[in-house]
Order: structure tokens, then C-alpha cells, then sequence
């Protein structure tokens, strides 16, 4: 878990955040004895959506983490899992069998204490595909669970796999008898550093300190005040005017505006979890040639998106894993630069020099439209015209899950953060079974299988390389930027973390 | 009378139930559901096809019309499908907030538009006309999320008198209250003040030319009981008709102005709710302002009938 103290890092910093350099001054504990109470006022644009705690697509990162605790949390820089409920772990020399000691001093908000019977249920509910999570895959491959009192879990596995820890990571302990309550947004129980205390649907979410919580002396805070903005410039305009002490998830450009403002501390993730991309169906002709669709990614000013569309904070890159990804190669990240020639001549040899096809976006989707008016004129100089279709969220989501799109599109993806088998797995764009490109190839399928159940780190990387070679040979998704959540907020508000994730946590936060 | 009001009531009914199957059918049709929004741009056909069958969604559409028109008959809203909460509450809070919202936009609409309006005809100085004449017009032609834009820049972010956004009670806290409310009530005010201001200033320049003023003033009346008791009321007439289209033009700017000053009303609600395709909350929301329309023209045509015994008499 990256640990942020606010330090207002230069440009330079900043991309070395992002390329993974070591958090220079992040994390850094306040110099003098920490500031007890305060209610942090934090705001950011979507409202939270209770009943999607369980999937890892909603805006609910803000609280979740807040509120629940999980059983592990990574170590930002070597995905090496760290204790959080669970106190140790045993992995079987065959990956099959993994039993957990859990804590023995953590209660929920209601006092019930916290029990391997908790863990049983939560990793059965990530089962159950109407919860919606994306590491359901993951989950599923537990076919027994079994403990030995209250302090002890075992799972026993189908078969290995790699990104385990990835289901840890994310998956919140919630109150097992208050789901109902959960879903329909009456009651969060966990076992975090705060308790629910009341939700506004469209204005706020209110939370209260844990005085129970199992961290000693922790937290600081009295409370936290999540506020629904609906609008980026009303948030950094709330940000300006010191009504909130926190924005998350501000456009690039406008963390950027805010750079050499002393009033004001800007901080780009580590966790490089937003990966933009332009997707092909490769059922449509001709993006069902190969060339055709490595053409396209040559086309492609990833540099330009970068600096036009992100104010730079972040890394163009033509493969979806961050530098801290095992699965990262440089050379890999660069194959696919501007070089508008070498696609016209892929062109050429496909026998489609000149074509026509749709750039879809989701209108949603705040650079999306953006990404796709530099994508449109980059395809145009090398002889492909394309016609952007806007849809909204719930149009692009259907046509992206039915393999539907009519032709390219603009899209973003998550997960190439995590373990690279959870990203090849679980995010539906990779999906070798069934994806939004409707791209299926064995070797594909196979590489994907040997990343997930690889058992050892040579295996591991082995698995890794087919898997990256086959997706930059194919480029059914061409990635073109990677970026991270940002945080923008007031100097007096410090040591607060995330995961990987972006699920905030502020058991360590001040306000000055 | 009561008779005339009483035959008007089936006729309303069936627009109601027509309008309930339209509604219905045409949210229906449009592509995406929230089953989709719900499992995330990742999620695959398994995990869409588990959220659809646990929110009901895949049940028969006249089983769902009937279900859902059953909730409204007995008072049963439901829960929103997306944010899991109660409909009921969340179109109360809002309704709450746009009608706090939209009544002070109102009253500053009219007296902004009546101030300016009525210097804007009765001046003699042409830079009080020029200044009259500049703010209607850019008070007219800068949309709101413009003008809502600078309003924060200028009194949240660089004098820091009043807060960018956000809602306090008026009820609890009604000086908190009131601060929150200033800047979007006067940003969704600026532009139907404006339209207020010129239609009361041509009606006033006309009437003030007419012979029974000059007649009053040649009288000797005060220049101010001549204006008040003789010339405005007789330029309100078209002024009354303009504010009444003003007011529903207010409602629809609402959605904008609560974007921009995060004001937790109907607008924000019915957007978020379509764009998530929230079926429920957006059925309901529609239903609501059909309802509240037939209700105004009802007791617009009762205002007529008691106002002229021919049509009540004729029907």
C-alpha cells in the first residue's frame, strides 16, 4: 500500500512516479507527533454505488477501503502481499491449498468479532456472478473452503493459480449478516477505520472514526465527508476555494493548472491502473487481417494523446503492464510508436491501402473524445477514414460485452496493475475465451492458461512473454497511454494511502 | 363548475396510462440496461446475464409494466436499481431541492427582470438605457454553464464570499442555506430576467405612450403612482404570459445549474438515472412530470371555464 504525503512533485517527479521510479517523498510521516480529529471534506465526481462494492468498475474505491479492510495488501513496487486481516499465509509446494491465520482482535462496526467464517463467506460471494466481480474467475477456483476455529481458513484450489493474491487485494470483508442492508445502501458494516454513518444519494457520504478500530490509536480522523461533485470544473473549483481539503480523480490537465500553486499538492498514483486503448473487432473487414490492425497501431500518435490529452502525466506505451509488472519489457512498451509509413506500407501488403470503418466512444468516458479526434486524423494521414459514433455509457458497455462495436474504438481498461493473470483473466477487452474484439486464437488461450496457473516465477515470466507477444502481434487491443488516478489536495491534509486498486485508506491521514 | 372538473378526470387518466406505456416502451427500447452498467465496462455475458436475472429484467416487458405500474398504483416506488435506495426518498430530496432551487431563481428572475425592465423604459439617460440594454442582452446570450463557470471563479474561487457548491439545509441551517443557494439561483436567473426585462420594457415603452398617461400626467399624477397604478398593469399581460413559459424553461435549465453547483436536485437525478439507465427512477421521475403537467393544464382549463361561462357551458 503506497503511502502519499502530499509534497507537490515537480513534472519530472511525477513521471517518474508513473514509470515506476521509487515514491521519492511519498509516504514520508509527518515530521511532528500526528494531529488527532478533524472531519477530511474529500469530493470527486461520480456518486458511490453501494450495491457495486464487489466489482471493481465503480467509483466506490472512495470508501470502500474506508470502511472494509482486506485480507492482504500489495506492496506497490513488488506485488509482494502484505498483512492485513490475515496475518500469515501457507501456499502448498503444489499452489493447490492455502491456508490463513487471521487476526484475532478485529471486530466489526456492529461488534460482532471478525472470523475465518467471514473469509468463507466473502470468498463465496465474490463467486456469485450477480455480484459482478471482475476476480469471479479468480474466486471460482476455490472449490473448498474449510476452517480450524475462528483464527484459520483453507482454501483448497482446482488448480493453481497465480493471481491469488490479486482476489485478497480486492475483495472487502463485508458483514455477512448485513448484506442485504449493504446492497440496497442502508448499511455498510465492515471492519475499517470508519463506519457508515449516512449517504445522500447525488450530494454525500458521511463516515465516523471506528474508536473499536484494531489499529492502535488509529485513526486520526474523526470523521470523513465523501462530497458528489458532478462536474470536473465544479470540482477543482471547490478544490480552489479550499471547500474540500481532497479531488479525486481530476483530469490530468487540471492537476496540471494547479502545479506551482503552494496552496495546493498534486499527486499522480503509482498505481498506473488506467490503461486508454483503441480496440478491433476483428469480425469486421478488413481489421480481421492482422496487418491491418498492426497498421492501425503504427498509425497511432501515443506521444501526442499523451501530452494532448493528459498533460503528460503519464506513460505512452504499447503494451498494457506498468514498469512495476513483472510482465513489463521495455522493448515491448516501445514496439509500437508513431510511424505513420510503416503503416501505410502494412497497409499496402494487406491489400487495403485506403478503407473506411467507425471509431466508437463512450461518451462517458471523459477522454474518449478526445483520444479519438487524434486517432481519426492519425488514420486518415495513412489512409483509413474513419466516422466516430458516439454512444452512451449503457449503449458502449452492451455493444463492448456483446462483441458488437462496428469496428475500432476508443475504450479504457484496468488490471494490467495487478498480477499479469488477472488482467488476461478477468478484464473482459483480454478475455481469451470470449472478449469485446471477438478475437480467438489457441496459442492465445493457451499462454493465458499457462500465465494463470503457472506455479513458480520462471514459469510465471515464461508465460508472460508468449502472452505479451502474442497480444503485440495481434493488437485486437492496440494500448496506447497509461495513466493513474490522481489526487490533488491541500497541504494540511497528508499520510493518507491507497492500494492498487485506487480503494483509499486514511488510518495514518492528518489534517493539520 | 364541479361537474365540468369532474368530467375532465377520465380524459386525464387515459393520457396518464398512455403516457405510462410510452414511457415505459421507449426506455425499454433504448439500447443498454442496468444490468450492464452495473457489471462494469470488464464484466462478460455471465456475470451481465446473473445482475439482469437477480434485478427482475429479464422477466416478460408487460410482466415489468405491470409490476412497476402496480408499485406506482399502491404507492410502492421500489428501490433505484443502480444506487440500491429507496425511489421514494430519493425523488423527495430532490423534488425538495429543484423546487428550492427554481422558486428562488423565480423570484430573482422577476425581480431582476421587472427592475430592468421598468428603468430600461422610463430612463432618459441613454447610459442607464446602454447599461439596461448590455446586461439583458449578456445576461440572454451567455449559457449557464458559462455563466455558472465565472459566478464561481469570481465570488467561490477569487473574492471567496460564497461557496462554489453544494447544499445546506434552508430548514436547519437557513443562513448556510441561503449562502449555498445564491450563486445557482442567480445563475439560473440571469438569462429568464433578462427575457422578463425585455418584453416589460417594449410593453412599458408602448403603454407609457398611450393617451390615458399622458392624461394622467398632464393631470398632474405623480410620476410613480402613474407608472404603478396606470402603466405597469396594463404592460403585465404579455410579461405574465412569458414567465409562465420562463418557469418551465427554469425547470429544464435546473439539470445544467445543479451539474455546475453540485445542487443534489431532480436534474442531476433524472441525468444520472438515464445515463445508467436506472428503468425505475427514470419511469417514475417522467411519470411525475406528466402528472404535475395535467394537473396544470386541468386547473388551467378549470380557470378558464370559472373566468368564462361559455366554455364550461359550451363543453
Amino acid at each position: 500500500m503506497a503511502s502519499v504525503a502530499h509534497h507537490g512533485p515537480t513534472r519530472a517527479e511525477m513521471l517518474a512516479i508513473l514509470g515506476g521510479a521509487a515514491l521519492a517523498g511519498l509516504g514520508a510521516p509527518a515530521s511532528a507527533a500526528p494531529k488527532r480529529g478533524g472531519v477530511v471534506q474529500i469530493a470527486q465526481v461520480p456518486d458511490v454505488i453501494p450495491s457495486g462494492l464487489f466489482g471493481q468498475n465503480f467509483p466506490n474505491g472512495a470508501i470502500g477501503g474506508l470502511i472494509y479492510n482486506t485480507l492482504t495488501a500489495y506492496d506497490h513496487r513488488t506485488l509482494a502481499p502484505r498483512p492485513q486481516l490475515a496475518k500469515s499465509w501457507d501456499v502448498s509446494r503444489d499452489g493447490t491449498t492455502v491456508t490463513m491465520q487471521l487476526r484475532s482482535d478485529v471486530k466489526f462496526h456492529s461488534g460482532r468479532p471478525f472470523t475465518s467464517d467471514d473469509v468463507v463467506f466473502c470468498i463465496k460471494n465474490m463467486q456469485d456472478p450477480a455480484r459482478g466481480s471482475q476476480l469471479r474467475s479468480t474466486a471460482s477456483v476455490v472449490t473448498d473452503l474449510s476452517t480450524a476455529g475462528p483464527g484459520e481458513v483453507k482454501l483448497r484450489l482446482a488448480h493453481p493459480v497465480s493471481n491469488l493474491f490479486d482476489l485478497f487485494e480486492l475483495m472487502f470483508i463485508v458483514d455477512r449478516e448485513s448484506l442485504p442492508d449493504m446492497l440496497a445502501g442502508k448499511s455498510l458494516i465492515g471492519t475499517g477505520a470508519f463506519t457508515w454513518k449516512q449517504w445522500n444519494p447525488g450530494d454525500s457520504v458521511t463516515l465516523a472514526r471506528n474508536a473499536a478500530y484494531w489499529k492502535p490509536n488509529r485513526p486520526y480522523l474523526d470523521g470523513v465527508e465523501l462530497r458528489i461533485i458532478p462536474q470536473t470544473q465544479a470540482l477543482l473549483a471547490a478544490l480552489q476555494a479550499q471547500q474540500i481539503q481532497l479531488a479525486l480523480g481530476l483530469a490530468p490537465k487540471d492537476v496540471v493548472s494547479l502545479h506551482g500553486n503552494k496552496a495546493f499538492e498534486t499527486v499522480v498514483g503509482d498505481t498506473h491502473d488506467a490503461a486508454f486503448y483503441v480496440g478491433s473487432n476483428v469480425n469486421v473487414k478488413p481489421l480481421d487481417r492482422r496487418e491491418v490492425r498492426q497498421a492501425v497501431s503504427f498509425a497511432i500518435d501515443r506521444e501526442r494523446i499523451l501530452k494532448d490529452v493528459f498533460g503528460g502525466l503519464g506513460a505512452a506505451q504499447s503494451v498494457p503492464w506498468p514498469q512495476s509488472s513483472p510482465a513489463y519489457d521495455a522493448g515491448d512498451a516501445r514496439r509500437y510508436h508513431f510511424d505513420p509509413d510503416r503503416a501505410k506500407q502494412l497497409l499496402k501488403a494487406s491489400g487495403n491501402e485506403k478503407f473506411e470503418t467507425s471509431l466508437a466512444i463512450n461518451s462517458g468516458l471523459a477522454p474518449a473524445s478526445a483520444i479519438a479526434q487524434i486517432v481519426e486524423f492519425n488514420l486518415q494521414q495513412v489512409g483509413i477514414t474513419t466516422t466516430t459514433v458516439s454512444f452512451d455509457a449503457a449503449q458502449f458497455i452492451k455493444r463492448l460485452a456483446g462483441g458488437d462495436l462496428p469496428g475500432l474504438w476508443v475504450n479504457v481498461h484496468g488490471f494490467g496493475q495487478m498480477h499479469p493473470a488477472t488482467l488476461v483473466v478477468s478484464a473482459f477487452p483480454f478475455n481469451a475465451a470470449k472478449n469485446a474484439s471477438n478475437f480467438r486464437d489457441p496459442r492465445y488461450s493457451a499462454a493465458v492458461n499457462e500465465a494463470w496457473t503457472a506455479t513458480n516465477d520462471r514459469a510465471e515470466r515464461a508465460a508472460y512473454r508468449k502472452v505479451t507477444g502474442v497480444l503485440l502481434e495481434e493488437q485486437f487491443v492496440a494500448d496506447c497511454v497509461l495513466t493513474s488516478g490522481t489526487y490533488a489536495g491541500v497541504p494540511a491534509f497528508r499520510d493518507f494511502s491507497y492500494n492498487m486498486y485506487d480503494y483509499l485508506n486514511f488510518d495514518d491521514a492528518t489534517l493539520g | 363548475m364541479v361537474l365540468y372538473a369532474l368530467r375532465r378526470i377520465p380524459s386525464a387518466l387515459v393520457v396518464l396510462f398512455l403516457a405510462s406505456v410510452a414511457i415505459f416502451a421507449v426506455l425499454h427500447l433504448a439500447p443498454g440496461n442496468p444490468a450492464v452498467v452495473l457489471a462494469g465496462p470488464d464484466a462478460d455475458a455471465v456475470t451481465i446475464a446473473a445482475i439482469t436475472h437477480q434485478l427482475g429484467l429479464d422477466r416478460p416487458l408487460p410482466v415489468q409494466y405491470a409490476i412497476w405500474l402496480r408499485g406506482i398504483l399502491t404507492g410502492q416506488l421500489g428501490q433505484s436499481y443502480v444506487l440500491g435506495a429507496p425511489i421514494a426518498s430519493l425523488i423527495g430530496r430532490g423534488l425538495g431541492n429543484t423546487a428550492q432551487l427554481t422558486g428562488a431563481a423565480v423570484l430573482l428572475a422577476v425581480g431582476l427582470g421587472f427592475a430592468a425592465g421598468t428603468i430600461g423604459a422610463t430612463t432618459r439617460s441613454r447610459v442607464v438605457r446602454a447599461a439596461v440594454v448590455t446586461f439583458t442582452t449578456i445576461s440572454f446570450a451567455v449559457p449557464t454553464f458559462i455563466s455558472g463557470v465565472l459566478l464561481v471563479l469570481v465570488f467561490a474561487v477569487w473574492l471567496r464570499v460564497l461557496p462554489p457548491g453544494g447544499h445546506a439545509s434552508l430548514v436547519t441551517d437557513p443562513l448556510g442555506g441561503l449562502r449555498f443557494l445564491i450563486l445557482p439561483a442567480v445563475c439560473l436567473a440571469l438569462p429568464a430576467s433578462a427575457v422578463i426585462a425585455r418584453f416589460l420594457q417594449t410593453s412599458l415603452s408602448a403603454v407609457l405612450e398611450d393617451e390615458y398617461i399622458r392624461t394622467a400626467r398632464a393631470k398632474g399624477l405623480p410620476a410613480a403612482r402613474t407608472l404603478l397604478r396606470h402603466a405597469l398593469p396594463n404592460a403585465l399581460p404579455p410579461v405574465v404570459t412569458v414567465l409562465g413559459i420562463q418557469i418551465g424553461q427554469l425547470l429544464g435549465g435546473a439539470v445544467i445549474v445543479e451539474a455546475i453547483f453540485a445542487w443534489p436536485g431532480l436534474g442531476q437525478l433524472i441525468l444520472q438515472s438515464f445515463v445508467s439507465r436506472d428503468y425505475l427512477v427514470v419511469q417514475d421521475l417522467v411519470l411525475l412530470a406528466v402528472t404535475v403537467f395535467i394537473v396544470f393544464q386541468t386547473l388551467t382549463d378549470i380557470a378558464h371555464a370559472a373566468l368564462d361561462p361559455r366554455i364550461r357551458l359550451g363543453s
